[in-house]
């Protein structure tokens, strides 16, 4: 997350340049987004008007360099077919797409696979093996065939399976790995071209649950040592929560909401949207941020400090820890403080609307949202059963039920890419 | 249909409902129309002569136009007398290196080829096998049907997999081949004979066209098969890196077909060892014409003591391809592997040279076993015992005679005795009952092409044996394929017996019926029925088995009996493997009535038979064209259509 590697959002050109895509299947689908009648109809009625599907409607969004982009969406939201326009293995029908600055739809074949080749490699859900090679060889083949010697690729093959974590499997074939190791092996094929970017297909949907959080937590760890470009699909929301910086949520090929995990779960753009966040364990992905209050002087003075992207949980557990609010401190400065109620208040949901100070980006969307209606679905929703009648009944028992809550939290694995303890900061 | 027929109240719209009901009134809608007409113009009960066309004239032009331009035609010259002699070169090359590696060099080398392919037992088995036709004395036949399969199979697998490779590549290919590659598995082996002859003449070169024409057809399809039915995530990770299209083939898609090629191998070879001894008949030599001229005199000895190796060539072929084609020996052994083949192949020309040394290439007369007289007196003994007048179930030929007079003549006279409109009007109902209408009207049109050649009579006569083959089989097939299927120790006696029985050429199935019931129709009959009984067990036992299990025991949960889980959910759950071991069956039985006119089975494949004998190519030629038809008819009419199963489904 943006912890380890702040986004000079501004400064560096994006990576990927995404604009107006539309990728349409059927019969003669270049009118559709041509069409400003055909653009507006609903799926089905473009499927009964033109026989034609949109996979991709009129998307638009920035990969910037760095940062671990994640498009998310159910199962025929589009975002497999959006990935794979990135590099063209399905054509686009109308839009633009540009990798640092150069068109890639205007790419002619050589250029294309220059671009598939050196810049940007794919790591698929069913990982694509070649089962009639060694782990060795399938790790090498991106490199046999920009054409490098036997020697020299198997060398380099051979750092890139350590560096996955699979030394001792070189001579094995894909068909003797399990399905973690396999997609362990389809990594680093990925990794060892080199690639700016890397694109994620749902990587990990087919493993078990354990080997998928190792996975993540394997995805995590390169990120954080190499820093690179990632665009991450996934149908998974925590999996998108704990690896994206960015998420773009997908539905019926459009993107409803492109946010931080942050902005996604506290100010969701739309009913859909909020359907979808409201099972998250908000106090895991909000952070103090949104539970913060102005200081007074003497809260400024003392108190546990926790860090400006120290998540709510964490501040919960210093809370609990100290007895009194807890200060939010950048460096020497003191941002502000957070107490139980503010804490209470994101746990339940309820917070956004209140705090003019809001540290996310789209101030004005979350204020939009907490409207009065729609708290009360989120309340109701986001606090489960015994917490909701500890925001009922207020400030009495609040200090009780943080604690309770603190004392839960305090077991489970934090995010694994989790800003350094509170009191460390 | 059955309960349409049982529930007359229904209405009439209701009745158009049912898919079948509709198909049969349009059919009948047709016919009222255009019956009375063709009645009112050609009443006769046989295909009229006005609508014939006779092609025996332009037939025998064309083929003494090419025995007398042979030598001298340009295309003959430059072209066909080019492949001739390359063909004549290639086979001689072959015979006479397998004669000079001598009978010692030859075995330790296929052993050791079948050692390092196979494993050890399957060298064993091979080096059996060779020996034991040399022990027969038939090593010379053997190496000539050997050095003839070779350069066959070479010649298959190349324009198989070239073929293959086109149609695997580009879709418009594979649409156009694809129809006439499925159109060639289904002929019988005949119909390939005599166009290869009208060109060739009789002799080898025919002979191996003839099975790299039907032996290639396999290879193509698997290969395509093979390189369409790539893991597409795997071709699409491939393109990810940047492969090119060069790259992406060599790479990937042929090394992920490597089964389907290597089962593509597999079939080759095996069929074209069947042609290669049905091809006797048009001057193949070797252990085909051995067999082919002991059935002539009825010498059933003789017969079988050529017919023995072509079982266990064909036997350990099959088994050593099959082997290399599932993966090995051993699944470490891919490294070792290699570093043993120049030791195997060198302990092969030590034996050889070892052979040559001690003038002992070919195979010495002393050591060889003549079975043909012990085996005619067996059957001798056969004739005079088990013939006739056994008491109470009298005897073979008894059994022979009266299927002939209760099932056959009926069936054939009562075929002929129909009206021609109306024998296609059964075709037709059949055919659009099974499948669509694009098969009813090829099978229709292929009908009515057999009359138009002017071979109704004879090609209904095949057709009765056919129909009388093929209700046989089914019975007995489907009952044993039930039991395969219910009982695991049925399954498992059956199997080693079903696994011999594929892969034995067509010609051998006549050898024991000849023996145990002479000559004629009846045991042309027999011979088809053992030759498709196999497969049809096999799809049966096969489709029974991969009933779902989930619905199988909802069955057993409601407490059906072990009857009704049969008849209300195997059965019609493996309806499609039904109609396939139809097909199938009827394919296999015509093939072998077919190859029946050699053993008196009279009517297309005597015809066949006659043609090349007499040199009377036109009869030859109209009665294989006859035969295509009936083959494309009979297939057409019982193939069931992916469209028509996705919906049952």
């Amino acid at each position: 997350m943006s912890t380890a590697h702040p986004t000079p959002e501004t400064l560096t050109p994006p990576v990927f340049s995404v604009d107006g895509l539309w990728k349409v299947f059927g019969p003669k689908a270049d009118r559709v987004p041509a069409d400003p009648e055909l653009t507006a109809l609903a799926p089905a009625e473009l499927r009964a008007r033109t026989g034609c599907t949109a996979a991709v409607r009129d998307v638009s969004f920035d990969v910037r360099k760095g940062e671990v982009f994640v498009v998310m969406g159910l199962s025929g939201s589009g975002k497999s077919t959006l990935v794979r326009c990135l590099t063209r293995l399905i054509e686009p029908t109308a839009g633009t797409i540009a990798i640092d600055g150069e068109d890639v739809r205007a790419m002619d074949k050589a250029r294309l696979r220059e671009l598939r080749r050196h810049r940007a490699a794919m790591v698929f859900q069913h990982f694509g093996l070649l089962p009639h090679r060694t782990v060795l060889d399938n790790v090498a083949y991106g490199l046999e065939i920009q054409g490098m010697g036997r020697a020299e690729r198997r060398a380099k093959a051979a750092e890139v399976v350590a560096k996955v974590g699979l030394e001792g499997m070189e001579q094995r074939r894909p068909g003797q790995l399990s399905g973690g190791q396999q997609q362990r092996v389809g990594l680093a094929r990925a990794l060892a071209v080199d690639p700016e970017v890397l694109l994620f297909d749902e990587p990990f949907s087919a493993l078990d649950p354990l080997i998928r959080r190792d996975m993540q937590e394997e995805v995590v760890r390169l990120h954080r040592e190499e820093g690179r470009t990632m665009v991450f699909i996934t149908h998974d929301l925590s999996e998108a929560l704990k690896l994206g910086d960015r998420i773009a949520l997908m539905r019926d090929g459009r993107i409803v909401q492109l946010g931080t995990p942050e902005e996604i779960v506290g100010s969701p753009a739309d009913d859909y949207v909020r359907e979808f966040v409201r099972d998250v364990p908000r106090e895991q992905v909000m952070t103090v941020r949104a539970a913060m209050r102005a200081a007074s002087v003497e809260e400024a003075g003392s108190g546990p400090a926790v860090s400006p992207r120290a998540t709510v949980a964490e501040a919960i557990e210093a809370v609990a820890r100290s007895g009194g609010p807890a200060r939010v401190m950048d460096g020497p400065r003191c941002l502000g403080v957070v107490d139980h109620e503010g804490l209470l208040d994101v746990v339940a949901g309820v917070a956004p609307a209140r705090r003019d100070e809001v540290a996310a980006g789209d101030g004005d969307d979350a204020r939009a949202d907490a409207v009065p209606g729609a708290g009360e679905d989120v309340r109701a929703d986001a606090t489960a059963g015994g917490r909701a009648d500890g925001v009922g009944d207020g400030r009495v028992t609040g200090a009780a039920r943080v604690d309770a809550v603190a004392s839960r939290r305090r077991g489970p694995a934090k995010r694994p890419d989790a800003s350094p303890h509170p009191e460390a900061v | 249909m059955a309960t349409i027929t049982a529930t007359p109240a229904r209405t009439l719209p209701a009745l158009l409902r049912n898919r079948a009901a509709a198909k049969l009134a349009a059919l009948a809608l047709v016919a009222l129309v255009l019956v009375p007409l063709a009645h009112a113009r050609w009443a006769s009960g046989t295909w009229p002569d006005a609508l014939t066309v006779d092609l025996s004239g332009p037939l025998t032009d064309t083929s003494d136009w090419i025995i007398d331009n042979r030598d001298s035609h340009p295309l003959f010259l430059y072209f066909f007398g080019h492949v001739s002699n390359a063909v004549v070169l290639c086979v001689r090359a072959v015979y006479l290196a397998l004669l000079a590696a001598g009978w010692a060099g030859v075995t330790a080398l296929c052993a050791f080829v079948a050692w390092r392919a196979a494993g050890v037992r399957l060298a064993l088995g091979t080096a059996a096998a060779f020996l034991a036709c040399g022990l027969l004395g038939m090593w010379v036949p053997t190496m000539q049907t050997l050095a003839l399969m070779a350069v066959a199979v070479l010649a298959s697998v190349a324009v198989g997999a070239l073929l293959g490779l086109a149609a695997g590549l580009s879709d418009r290919l594979d649409r156009m081949l694809r129809p006439v590659l499925d159109t060639m598995q289904v002929l019988p082996a005949f119909a390939y004979l005599l166009p290869v002859v009208l060109v060739f003449g009789i002799g080898v070169p025919a002979a191996v066209l003839a099975t790299v024409v039907y032996a290639a057809p396999p290879m193509a399809r698997l290969t395509a098969l093979g390189l369409r039915g790539a893991d597409r995530g795997v071709l699409e990770a491939v393109e990810s890196l940047g492969a090119t299209s060069r790259q992406r083939l060599l790479t990937a898609r042929i090394p992920l077909a490597r089964k389907e090629l290597l089962l593509g191998v597999n079939q080759t070879i095996m069929m074209a060892l069947s042609m290669a001894v049905i091809a006797s008949v048009i001057g193949a030599g070797g252990l085909g014409d051995r067999v082919y001229q002991a059935l002539a005199s009825v010498d059933v000895g003789a017969a079988l003591a050529a017919g023995i190796p072509i079982v266990l060539l064909a036997v350990v072929l099959d088994r050593v391809t099959g082997a290399a084609g599932s993966g090995a020996p051993g699944a470490g052994a891919a490294s070792t592997g290699r570093r043993a083949w120049p030791f195997a192949l060198g302990a092969a020309v030590a034996v050889a040279v070892a052979g040559r040394l001690t003038g002992r290439t070919d195979w010495p007369d002393a050591w060889t076993v003549n079975i043909a007289e012990p085996v005619n007196r067996a059957v001798d003994w056969m004739t005079g015992h088990l013939y006739t007048g056994v008491p109470v179930i009298g005897g073979t030929a008894d059994w022979a005679g009266r299927f002939t007079t209760w099932v056959l003549d009926p069936l054939r006279d009562g075929l002929q005795w129909l009206p021609w409109w109306s024998v296609l009007l059964v075709v037709a109902a059949l055919a659009w009952l099974i499948g669509t209408w694009r098969t009813t009207l090829t099978a229709v049109l292929a009908m009515a092409a057999i009359g138009v050649l002017g071979v109704w009579e004879p090609s209904l006569d095949t057709l009765s044996q056919v129909l009388a083959a093929v209700a046989v089989t089914l019975v007995l097939g489907v009952a044993t394929g039930v039991a395969a299927a219910r009982s695991d120790r049925v399954e498992r006696l059956l199997r080693p017996v079903l696994d011999v029985c594929q892969t034995m050429p067509q010609f051998v199935y006549l050898i024991p019926v000849v023996a145990l019931a002479g000559v004629g129709r009846a045991p042309a009959v027999a011979a088809a029925v053992v030759y498709a009984l196999p497969a049809v067990v096999r799809i049966t036992a096969q489709g029974l088995r991969q009933v779902d299990p989930a619905a199988l025991e909802s069955a057993r949960s409601l407490g059906a009996t072990s009857g009704q889980q049969l008849r209300q959910v195997q059965l019609p759950l493996a309806r499609r493997s039904l109609l396939l071991a139809v097909n199938q069956g009827v394919v296999l039985v015509l093939a072998v009535v077919i190859i029946g006119g050699l053993v008196g089975g009279g009517a297309l494949g005597y015809d066949v038979v006659f043609g090349l004998a007499q040199g009377d190519l036109a009869t030859g030629l109209v009665a294989g064209a006859a035969i295509v038809c009936l083959g494309l008819m009979l297939d057409r009419v019982t193939q069931p259509t992916d469209r028509r199963t996705a919906k049952g489904a």
